[in-house]
């Protein structure tokens, strides 16, 4: 059996189930199931797409976030790419066995992964012009002659030009699912995998015009439908390419976590400074991005880097260059940290309710350079702000441009498949689950190396039976005419 | 200064009633117009049907290059009747949505336009279903089928466990007292086996003192009071497909007695303009942008609720009155669009004198079966009333005329009585070119779609509105003709058999030729024609059987139904009117075709006209 996965980056479930005007996703809800699906930690597409894929938590894949430590000292974070990840994914498995695929935009993929098929690059693609972003590198022609350039992301979709920005992520969309299209029409393909970025561009951009419990929500203001306007359009693209699929196919529309309103940013480095944890030689007069900081390192005992987010770093004896927390000391301090951490109260003294997680607890396997401790601060209603300059700690904007929203920890799926047996709502899915599902039901062998299980293991896969159709064909016929007048 | 083409479409306006009241001054807006610039008839489509006319009309062409020759088509495979304006294909899969395709193709005149940048609003114009991409804006009209997915069908509810269901309407018999619950019936689910109705509960309580019918439609509004022998407004109702799926429709209710025993009538449930299941306009979003702007309309094609007039269900005031909403929602509607409207092509179609006239003609013709005496006085002057009230309708439309503007009002066909109709296949039968299985003879009884045909030694069949299709080998799917002298030998039989037919009532020539499709037709499409078309002369038409494939055991009877009115008969016999505020010159052409429309507009807008087109602009 073949397998369709679209996949909507950011996508709510509470939207993608509580819009009726949906009818696509409705219609596929219907005929399988459906449900929140839990995402790792950090929820966040790098990893989340690649975690969904391989199986695997974040730990195990070495990748917890966009950049990473690369090593132990203190400035030198690196950029996931397609290479960071090794693990065995679905593609991979399915060319084991002899079967082809398509990913598009699966991040991280630049350079783009060289499958047994065809591997579209993502939006860490610096520049579709100039670089080879596809493979096989043919493939970049064939595209150009059918949308002209290629976009894979909106550049600098933190902006107040919102006119502007709803305009670029559609114009973005509208080509990539031309692309999508078109794959699916011509090219061989046993799984078809695609990642829809737009949803989480216009989410970020104009959450706080759609959520009226965000604190910048404005009643009546122009953007209110951005958001809703760009799903029933998805809904639209995700019915189009339903009409290309035959029905035999397992179709799966899912997302790698959701969505939630920013109740405004900690800034978690402030903070350190004035909890003598993280000590500067110079305050500095301006808001100053982390890595401009002038640290004293001999005396800091703990650093953060921002984003939705939090990644804390200890400054460790004999692991950090000028380590200061003694090898001994590392567990009391972690513990001590986390408490902290929990403690934490937003501006109006009110419990902040952070999550904070121990890498070792969450992960099987804890590879290359983690952080000591991962800070969802409010529960990701609050974003986590790296700068330093503020002289408060609960800040309003964000510091990268402005960003109407979080992630959240769940996103969704809708699967259905001709031998699914489970239908309805689900409850307790989790990213992991998804991959072993899917090869589960398309006959293919699941790897070892898969952490999550099958939702369907252990149950009997109903045969690929015929569609129900309306078999009085010629009382249809006498209907749609009846009442003509002429006759 | 840019410029404007307002073409105003009223559908089967007859010229000889036009003359006689332009002549009486009854008509000062078209009198105007024609003051301005000129009048003529206006020479209609073979046949003259609303779609195939509305269809040469926009892509300039015979109805071979467009491919609509009838309401109804024939599939070869099965010989059955299907709607000829769009294809319903089942989905792909399951998952994927039903499509519907528009089956009128060639080039329509807003296809040029567009690719000239100029801008085109299409309100209702017929077989523009699905709505198409163009420059502007588009609402489907004729062809958009009602939720139960058929050209129109009402449904009515009585107490009284002695009526029956009629044609083309549903029954629903309600339980008795004053406080009762019944549904209203929406699309059938066809994902499920067996297939199933979806519906929507109402409760509903006579209140006998006020005379009113309170609804409550479990929607919204959340309750709507009814007086009796009135139409309601536009009720909403959402029908559940499942616990996540559901689809909104309207209709209207129409209290017909509350006692003895309570019976009222449900239109045909429309597409929701808000919410259609499929959809009606371009962009998708205008239907309902519309909606919120003029308030919820009919999106059904056959909007007037005629089936509930031919049933009885409805007397004809009550049909008039529906027929007057109808027209004001079209009103408002060209209103709203015209305020709107700066520069390009405007298109509007008013198609309730068309349905008026067919529901009403007995009372203006004596001769008529079901002429009525006693209503005659009251109904036989209210198709020329409609005429006025659709001149009256032009005022706010020459408003917008300036003198960088093209007005063209026109019909898409005359009208005239149907009195006597006329079954195609038993002829056929009777002369031997059509035979039945087991030596059965012609007879209401075998009902329709051919089950009783033998096609192992028939050669002609008649389906549809008058056309005859000849059962070619290779091309039927139990075909027997083969092409050359035989075939020619069927047609000419066929040809000679009819002409001059008399009727044996009257000894009146019934037809008055048949045209083969060689003859009148040509073009990318002219495969998908029937092969002869009958010509009837004004009085006569294809029976109700014939149309659908059946047979009577006579050859001609009397149209006893109160849909009295035609206009499928001999194209000759009933042209339409044409308008226009700049005058034209006939002797170039001797006749306005309504083909010539296409290319003038345009013309005068200043884009060149695709070779497609076969007519000439007038100007």
């Amino acid at each position: 059996m073949k397998i369709c996965v679209l996949g909507l980056d950011c996508a709510a479930p509470e939207i993608v189930f509580g819009d009726e005007r949906l009818v696509n996703l409705r219609r596929l809800m219907d005929a399988g199931m459906y449900g929140r699906l839990e995402s790792v930690v950090p929820p966040i597409t790098v990893p989340a797409w690649m975690c969904m894929s391989t199986s695997q938590d974040p730990g195990s894949l070495g990748v917890y976030g966009f950049r990473n430590r690369t090593d132990y000292s203190y400035d030198k974070l690196g950029f996931a790419n397609s290479a960071s990840i090794k693990a065995i994914a679905i593609w991979d498995q399915l060319a084991r066995e002899g079967k082809k695929s398509i990913i598009i935009g699966v991040p991280p993929n630049y350079p783009p992964r060289r499958i047994n098929g065809i591997s579209i690059g993502c939006f860490l693609t610096p520049d579709t012009v100039k670089n080879d972003f596809t493979y096989p590198p043919g493939i970049k022609a064939k595209l150009n002659e059918l949308v002209g350039e290629y976009p894979v992301d909106v550049k600098n979709f933190r902006t107040d030009r919102k006119h502007w920005l709803k305009e670029e992520i559609f114009r973005m969309s509208e080509k990539q699912w031309k692309v999508v299209r078109w794959l699916l029409s011509e090219q061989e393909w046993d799984y078809f995998h695609f990642v829809d970025i737009g949803l989480d561009r216009m989410h970020h951009g104009f959450w706080n015009y759609f959520d009226e419990k965000h604190v910048q929500f404005e009643p009546g203001n122009p953007y209110q439908n951005a958001i809703p306007e760009y799903y029933l359009w998805l809904d639209e693209q995700i019915g189009s390419v339903l009409e290309l699929l035959d029905n035999e196919t397992i179709v799966l529309v899912i997302s790698d976590h959701g969505a939630q309103r920013l109740d405004g940013g900690f800034a978690i480095n402030e903070w350190l400074i004035r909890e003598g944890l993280l000590v500067v030689n110079e305050y500095p007069k301006t808001l100053t991005p982390f890595d401009k900081l002038n640290v004293n390192w001999a005396k800091t005992r703990i650093w953060s880097e921002g984003g939705y987010y939090a990644r804390v770093f200890f400054n460790v004896q004999g692991r950090e260059p000028q380590g200061v927390i003694a090898a001994a000391d590392y567990q009391s301090f972690q513990d001590e940290m986390k408490a902290r951490f929990e403690r934490l109260a937003d501006d109006k003294g009110q419990p902040l309710k952070s999550l904070v997680f121990k890498p070792k607890e969450i992960y099987r396997n804890v590879r290359n350079v983690a952080p000591d401790l991962i800070v969802h601060f409010g529960g990701l209603y609050w974003r986590s702000i790296g700068t330093v300059g503020h002289s408060r700690i609960h800040v309003q904007e964000n510091d990268t441009g402005p960003d109407g929203c979080n992630h959240a920890q769940f996103g969704m799926f809708v699967l259905a498949a001709p031998n699914c047996p489970i239908n309805g709502e689900y409850e307790g899915a989790r990213l992991l689950d998804i991959a072993p599902t899917l090869l589960d039901l398309a006959g293919y062998e699941i790897p070892e190396s898969m952490q999550g299980r099958s939702l369907v293991a252990g149950l009997e896969k109903r045969s690929a039976g015929g569609q129900s159709q309306d078999g009085n064909a010629e009382k249809t016929i006498h209907d749609r005419l009846s009442g003509l007048g002429y006759i | 200064m840019p410029k404007k083409v307002i073409v105003i479409g009223l559908d089967g306006l007859e010229p000889s009633i036009v003359e006689t009241m332009l002549g009486l001054g009854e008509l000062p807006n078209l009198a105007k117009i024609r003051q301005a610039g000129s009048y003529a008839r206006l020479k209609t489509t073979s046949p003259a049907q609303t779609p195939v006319a509305w269809s040469s009309f926009v892509t300039g062409t015979n109805p071979g290059g467009h491919g609509i020759f009838d309401f109804i088509s024939r599939n070869p495979e099965t010989y059955q009747p299907d709607i000829a304006l769009s294809h319903f294909a089942p989905p792909k899969n399951i998952l994927a949505q039903t499509r519907v395709v528009n089956r009128r193709k060639g080039i329509p005149l807003w296809e040029p336009l567009m690719k000239a940048g100029v801008a085109s609003t299409v309100l209702r114009c017929p077989c523009t279903f699905p709505p198409e991409t163009l420059h502007g804006r588009m609402l489907s009209g004729v062809g958009v089928p009602d939720m139960r997915g058929s050209q129109s069908k009402g449904t009515f509810y009585t107490q009284d466990r002695a009526a029956s269901a009629q044609e083309n309407e549903q029954l629903i018999y309600l339980d008795s007292g004053m406080d009762l619950t019944t549904r209203v019936l929406g699309p059938r689910n066809t994902r499920q086996s067996p297939p199933s109705d979806t519906y929507s509960e109402i409760g509903l309580r006579v209140a006998k003192p006020a005379r009113t019918l309170v609804i409550q439609p479990g929607g919204d509004p959340a309750t709507i009071e009814v007086r009796e022998r009135a139409w309601s407004e536009w009720i909403r109702f959402k029908f559940k497909f499942s616990r996540l799926q559901s689809a909104s429709g309207i209709a209207r209710f129409y209290v017909r007695q509350l006692e003895p025993h309570l019976e009222f009538y449900v239109s045909a449930v429309n597409f929701d303009p808000a919410a259609p299941i499929f959809p009606v306009s371009f962009p998708t979003t205008y239907a309902k942008e519309l909606s919120e702007k003029i308030g919820l309309f009919s999106t059904l094609g056959m909007a007037e609720e005629h089936n509930g007039l031919n049933n009885g269900r409805l007397d004809e005031s009550a049909y008039l009155q529906q027929c007057e909403l109808v027209l004001r929602e079209r009103q408002r509607m060209m209103q709203f669009e015209l305020d709107r409207f700066t520069e390009g092509f405007f298109f509007m179609l008013f198609d309730t004198p068309d349905r008026v006239q067919h529901m009403l003609w007995r009372f203006r013709d004596p001769s008529h079966p079901c002429f009525d005496r006693d209503l005659a006085p009251e109904f036989a002057p209210r198709i020329e009333e409609h005429y006025a009230q659709c001149d009256d309708l032009l005022s706010c439309v020459l408003d917008k005329v300036d003198e960088h503007t093209l007005l063209i009002v026109l019909s898409d066909h005359g009208f005239g009585t149907f009195r006597r109709a006329f079954h195609t296949n038993t002829w056929l039968w009777q002369s031997g070119l059509l035979k039945l299985k087991d030596n059965r003879k012609p007879n209401e009884d075998l009902g329709e779609g051919f089950a009783a045909i033998d096609w192992s030694r028939t050669y002609a069949y008649a389906v549809g509105l008058g056309g005859i299709y000849l059962n070619f080998k290779g091309r039927e799917s139990a075909g027997i003709l083969e092409e050359g002298s035989d075939a020619e030998r069927v047609r000419r039989a066929i040809q000679t058999g009819l002409a001059d037919l008399p009727d044996p009532a009257t000894q009146r020539a019934a037809i008055r030729s048949v045209s083969r499709r060689e003859d009148i037709y040509s073009g990318a499409f002219v495969e998908n024609s029937p092969d002869l078309l009958v010509n009837f002369n004004p009085g006569f038409r294809v029976s109700w059987h014939t149309a659908l494939g059946g047979f009577s055991h006579t050859l001609l009877d009397d149209n006893i139904r109160r849909w009295s009115g035609d206009h499928i008969v001999d194209p000759e016999a009933v042209p339409g009117i044409l308008f226009t505020n700049h005058a034209f010159s006939l002797a170039r052409h001797n006749h306005a075709q309504i083909i010539d429309l296409a290319p003038t507009i345009l013309n005068y807008l200043g884009v060149s006209v695709p070779q497609s087109m076969e007519g000439n602009s007038l100007f």
